[in-house]
């Protein structure tokens, strides 16, 4: 029997649906008497929609409804007295303009280019209201968030690193950052009836949509059927549902037939959020020996006028070091912008950017080996919390990334290493993100073929959700993976939470655990054989005893009472190795090493790829990207992919991902802590303290772009 | 996009014939459809050339001609010119993409429009687009913008790399028009914004680019393309030198110096090439040159870097092409 | 409001019946399109006649991965467009529409172009190859091959894009180093970040000759 084992290299289970083009995304789905929906921006940035002239736009060939703030059909959730109100923009509820490119008409048409064009026919006049789009202008109306989850914290002492003989105190600054899957957010509806419908969208989380669509329209949860089996990136972006999901599904039930809404490109730099603009002040107090009196954290953040959105970015100061002092403040600005979201990383790679380039600047200040640094404050336990972590191989991850950089290569005066013209320097920067399960159903069928078939409600953004489903399954069934099939992404499918905080392994792969270890207990139960039986058996043969055609089991998996008695975290240490010119200010990443402890690693393979793509991701946070809004007009003026610069192919060095791989033995059955996330945090700093390593040039405000270097 | 009509010519004349009031030439269409994607450019009409015959590479007795369709990638490969002109294959290897240079055409290329934020919506502000509405840039974020050449209308710069190695190249442009044909020197084809920004060149309307005519020698063995960007690659210039050098011995005895991402057309670097001619290549003297270069040059609130990183990029484009390190 | 579900709605508007009539009109007399613009000139003041001609579609004569069409498009149809929405060849991806990402990317006459930025009709008469007619059965294309051991994506929204360029790279014989691959492939964004395997996936397929 091919047996797998947990953490084998198993290629990609979907691997030939993507490589040839057969896996399809959500806007390629074949609908009888498809429509196209094109949104229509509002040219303002605040203010009110005072009339509209839809005249022309209704009479270019081919269109089918015109849908503007002043004759949008009423969506229930977006009405004062909804049982559950629709969160967030409601989009054509009311004539008002919150924010530059809002949308104020969607146009439907039987074609993509008449739907395209005559939503430029569409005009509108406006009764402008002054508008702030300007975070460094408004920086001081910072408030503490609403949702009462970020009141300031204060551990010993408030700012006692002011009180430190060595001490830093620096700003950084993180501009807008948007996640910019490759595909673009589609989505189509399809009704039947008047009480029924099919969403195809891209979605993180299947179940999610599916409460927020029925929700909006008042319908009964089982009669919306949202589809997302392939999902071309995310990174956050579709976490929620977003106002244009709910106008494509208010749009196929006004025109009778299917709409395809997609946005475009330059649309999803407003409408689908963004890792939000941040000015993080970082207070760090040492002794000379380097260790740590006191930690203070303070962060602004813009967040919407009309949203309110709030994110960890400071609580990564509370936990990761050992420190009797350390405090934190969140602020966070509305503007008139679009809402942020949670984006790769989030908070946590916001605040270690901060953080991680501070106790940089600090060992440089102390004269001390930046590993040493972190070693000398290493936290036994969480000082936050109070709790023992639930696992925490950190020092096995310095370690085994300085000797794989060739840390010891590391000139500690910067601008000493030189390479020909360029100059060279390592750096590193690490990050943290909490462990978390959530409650998941999973089903699952035996054939009498001896195929095996799971389902649940998750979804892969592009991780390899059933890869790692497949491998655990055809680890504990003791089958091929070719016999196994995981069916996820569609709400039809049993309870799973949303694909978000790297929690979908821990979640789904746990519930995958356990029902194939009941699957296969009942078939060691039907062969007389004690579960925990060693003895292989033939599985399509019991059933053939048993007179069964199939066997299916269905079960929830939870978090157990246990794990709440420990701090559980996945941790990171990147490391980089860097190449500046002096002359042109150009850097090039030479090396990056991502060593994590993440738990017992599934599918090593996908695991890599996904430790891989976050240091890219890094790579682009701390280098190239960066969204400019013109505050003279409130409007980002590049948003597009030309002049928001994602990383490409020649940004990017050979990357190692290498893997503690020792299971966490409290948080699940299958001992994982997630890596999405971490596979970002940290990357920023480690990339910036190389950059000064080579070039003696501290960049505090991202991304490090040539003309900062020079 | 705005509904057109679409012909297709099969000889130059036709084509010129084609082109109506509000009509566009179609080549590659790499700058023309996103144009008319962003509803910046909205044609009634497109004379879709790419069927005409002036796709020609092939020696002249004075050099080579270029015949006005051929594609970026066909140039750039092109034996003759990896031999004759590496500096041109090197600046179109600096842009776009593969899949663009394969698509978008030595006259398009020409033609290309600039990558102005401001031009680029028409919801803003733009002299270029939209004459007398204001120039978006020239208060607003105008980091890529010009620090040569430009007026109160219009900061924009040219976005072509090809461009600023043909002016170093000295090439001539071939134009046909329905009254018959012109030709004019490769720096003479794109203007300065002046009080007229919409005008890129000086193409007259219905007038075709043909071919362009490179001519011997071109120094090929001390060159180089520097392109500083954002990102290693698929982006515009912050600032990009054209550099080609005669040496004789230690000495300069040729030079041409063209910089990119600074002007609305390709400049050209005259009193850096008078200092270096006859004196010896050194650092030193590159970066008298560069210093020389940078005379004139107005930055603007979010370009001033370009001030320091123009002249650096001088000086490493010239070390770079003449292996002098000191 | 009027019933949405039928098109002809509008029956106020005055220059409607115009409309309707022009365009069954000129449907009657087949495609005018290619006709020079001047023969509607007279009615050039009639906007909806000026549509009505302009959005008359063109015959176009277009062979995609081995299969010859006999097709009528709009001219402003784009060849992206063309592929995904009326020939449902949903393996062109479409990231950008502008020419910024190389999800896009075919081969036209084996030659890798974005075809967001090409429109349908000037591709009369060509050979188009995308994602679906790589693999020759159900044998992969090496390339394909490739990228599945070296898991050169994640979530695979730019990997046909990527494929397609990756086996024109092999082609254009730019695999000579490290950096030239990854220079020449720097026309493909992958958001997930998946640039170091697609290398690995390419010199692997260039070191086995194929």
């Amino acid at each position: 029997m091919n047996k797998i084992v947990l953490g084998e290299p198993l290629n990609r289970v979907d691997g030939r649906l993507k490589v040839t083009g057969g896996a399809k995304y959500s806007g390629e789905y074949k609908q009888p008497g498809l429509t196209y929906g094109v949104l229509v921006p509002a040219t303002i940035t605040s203010g009110t929609v005072t009339a509209m002239d839809t005249r022309a736009a209704e009479r270019a060939p081919g269109v089918v409804a015109v849908i503007t703030v002043f004759n949008a059909p009423a969506v229930p959730g977006f009405q004062k007295d909804a049982v559950k109100p629709v969160r967030g923009l409601k989009l054509f509820n009311d004539n008002k303009v919150y924010f530059n490119g809002q949308p104020i008409a969607l146009v439907i048409a039987e074609t993509f280019e008449r739907a395209t064009y005559a939503a430029k026919l569409v005009t509108a006049t406006y009764a402008e209201t002054p508008f702030e789009t300007s975070f460094e202008k408004n920086f001081d109306k910072g408030v503490v968030p609403n949702n009462g989850q970020y009141k300031d914290y204060v551990r010993g002492l408030a700012d006692a690193y002011k009180n430190a003989p060595v001490i830093v105190e620096e700003d950084y600054k993180l501009p807008s950052e948007m996640h910019n899957p490759m595909e673009l957010h589609v989505t189509i509806a399809a009704w039947v009836g008047d009480d029924e419908v099919h969403v195809y969208t891209k979605s993180q989380g299947v179940m999610g949509s599916q409460r927020s669509v029925a929700n909006a329209f008042g319908l009964a949860t089982e009669k919306v059927h949202i589809h997302s089996r392939f999902v071309g990136g995310a990174f956050g972006s579709s976490l929620r549902t977003w106002p244009h999901e709910i106008a494509a599904v208010q749009a196929a039930k006004l025109v009778k037939r299917p709409v395809k809404l997609t946005l475009t490109r330059e649309q999803m730099f407003t409408s689908v959020g963004y890792r939000p603009l941040t000015i993080q002040k970082i207070g760090l107090g040492a002794t000379l020996d380097g260790k740590l009196v006191g930690i203070t954290h303070e962060s602004h953040s813009q967040t919407a006028v009309y949203e309110e959105f709030t994110e960890n970015a400071v609580a990564v100061s509370r936990f990761l070091y050992a420190s009797a002092n350390a405090n934190t403040r969140y602020r966070v600005v509305p503007l008139n912008v679009g809402v942020p979201c949670p984006m790769r990383g989030p908070g946590e790679a916001t605040g270690a950017f901060a953080l991680e380039s501070a106790l940089d600047e600090l060992s440089y200040k102390l004269g001390m080996d930046p590993i040493a640094l972190r070693l000398a404050n290493y936290a036994e336990t969480d000082p936050e919390r109070n709790l023992p972590w639930s696992s925490k191989y950190v020092k096995e991850c310095y370690a085994l990334g300085a000797s794989r950089i060739g840390w010891d290569q590391r000139l500690a005066h910067p601008g000493s290493l030189r390479d020909g013209e360029w100059l060279v320097g390592y750096g590193m920067g690490c990050g943290a993100f909490g462990a978390h399960r959530s409650a998941t159903t999973v089903r699952i069928r035996l054939s009498a073929d001896g195929r095996v078939v799971l389902w649940s409600a998750t979804s892969d953004i592009g991780p390899g959700t059933g890869t790692a489903m497949t491998v655990i399954a055809a680890n504990i069934l003791g089958l091929p993976a070719d016999k196994i099939s995981f069916e996820l992404g569609d709400s039809g499918f049993p309870t799973a939470p949303t694909q978000g905080g790297s929690q979908t392994v821990s979640s789904v792969g746990s519930a995958v655990h356990d029902v194939c270890v009941a699957l296969r207990g009942r078939l060691y139960e039907l062969s007389g054989l004690p579960v925990d039986s060693t003895t292989d058996i033939d599985y399509v043969r019991v059933l053939k005893e048993h007179g069964l055609p199939e066997l299916e089991l269905s079960g929830e998996s939870k978090p157990d009472a246990e794990a709440q008695k420990y701090s559980s975290y996945s941790f990171s240490a990147h490391f980089a190795k860097v190449a500046v010119h002096p002359l042109t200010g150009q850097v090039r990443v030479r090396q990056l090493i991502a060593v994590v402890d993440a738990g017992k690693v599934i599918s090593h393979k996908t695991a890599s790829s996904q430790m891989i793509g976050g240091a890219v991701g890094g790579i682009g946070m701390v280098l190239t990207e960066e969204a400019v809004i013109d505050d003279r007009f409130g409007k980002y003026i590049n948003g597009n992919l030309a002049d928001y610069h994602v990383p490409v192919n020649a940004d990017i060095p050979d990357i190692e991902a290498i893997f503690i791989d020792k299971p966490d033995p409290y948080i699940n059955p299958i001992g994982t802590k997630g890596v999405g996330e971490i596979s970002l945090i940290g990357v920023a700093a480690a990339v910036a303290n190389a950059v000064y390593n080579a070039c003696g040039k501290r960049i505090r405000e991202l991304p490090i772009t040539p003309d900062k270097l020079i | 996009m705005n509904p057109f009509t679409y012909v297709r010519a099969t000889e130059t004349s036709g084509a010129i014939r084609a082109l109506g009031r509000d009509s566009h030439f179609l080549a590659g269409g790499t700058n023309l459809i996103d144009l008319m994607k962003m509803g910046i450019v909205t044609p009634e009409k497109l004379v879709d050339i790419t069927h005409l015959p002036l796709k020609h590479i092939s020696r002249t007795p004075t050099g080579l001609s270029i015949g006005a369709l051929c594609t970026n990638s066909e140039v750039a490969d092109h034996p003759l010119v990896l031999k004759h002109y590496p500096l041109l294959s090197m600046a179109f290897n600096a842009g776009a993409s593969p899949q663009l240079r394969n698509m978008a055409t030595v006259g398009g290329n020409m033609m290309q429009r600039t990558r102005c934020p401001y031009f680029f919506d028409t919801a803003l502000p733009c002299n270029k687009r939209v004459p007398g509405s204001g120039c978006g840039a020239l208060q607003g974020y105008n980091r890529m913008h010009a620090i040569f050449g430009a007026s109160d209308q219009c900061i924009a710069v040219n976005p072509s790399d090809m461009s600023i190695a043909l002016t170093a190249l000295e090439a001539t442009v071939h134009i046909q028009g329905a009254r018959g044909g012109r030709i004019l020197p490769f720096a003479d084809f794109h203007r300065l914004p002046g009080d007229t920004p919409e005008k890129d060149n000086v193409l007259e309307p219905g007038e075709l680019i043909t071919s362009l005519t490179l001519p011997l020698p071109a120094f090929p063995d001390h060159v180089h393309y520097l392109k500083i960007r954002d990102r290693t690659s698929y982006a515009f210039a912050l600032v990009s030198v054209a550099a080609a050098l005669q040496l004789d011995g230690g000495n300069v005895r040729a030079v041409r110096l063209v910089m990119g991402g600074v002007a609305h057309k390709p400049w050209r670097l005259e009193a850096a090439e008078d200092f270096l001619r006859g004196k010896p290549a050194t650092v030193e003297n590159f970066r008298q040159a560069a210093y020389l270069a940078m005379q004139g040059a107005k930055a603007y609130a979010y370009n001033q870097f370009k001030l320091t990183l123009a002249p650096n990029a001088i000086v490493q484009a010239l070390k770079t092409a003449s292996g002098v390190t000191a | 409001m009027a019933d949405y579900s039928d098109n002809q709605s509008h029956e106020e508007d005055l220059e409607h019946s115009t409309r309707r009539s022009f365009f069954k009109q000129s449907t009657a007399f087949g495609a005018i399109a290619l006709t020079p613009a001047a023969l509607v000139r007279a009615a050039e003041h009639q906007w909806d006649e000026k549509i009505a001609d302009v959005f008359e579609k063109m015959p176009l004569n277009i062979e995609v991965n081995g299969v010859k069409h006999s097709l009528k498009v709009e001219p402003r149809t784009t060849l992206l467009d063309l592929l995904r929405e009326q020939l449902d060849l949903t393996g062109t991806k479409k990231g950008c529409d502008r020419g910024q990402c190389g999800a896009c990317t075919v081969h036209v006459n084996g030659v890798r172009i974005n075809s967001c930025l090409s429109l349908a009709v000037s591709n009369e008469g060509k050979k188009i190859t995308t994602i679906e007619g790589l693999a020759v059965g159900d044998n992969l294309h090496p390339m394909q091959d490739a990228f599945i051991r070296h898991d050169g994506f994640q979530c695979g929204y730019c990997t046909s894009g990527q494929i397609m360029s990756a086996v024109a790279l092999v082609k254009e014989g730019r695999t000579h180093s490290r950096e030239q691959i990854s220079e020449f492939m720097s026309g493909n964004i992958c958001r997930c970040g998946a640039y170091s395997n697609i290398v690995k996936a390419i010199e692997d397929v260039k070191n086995s000759g194929l």
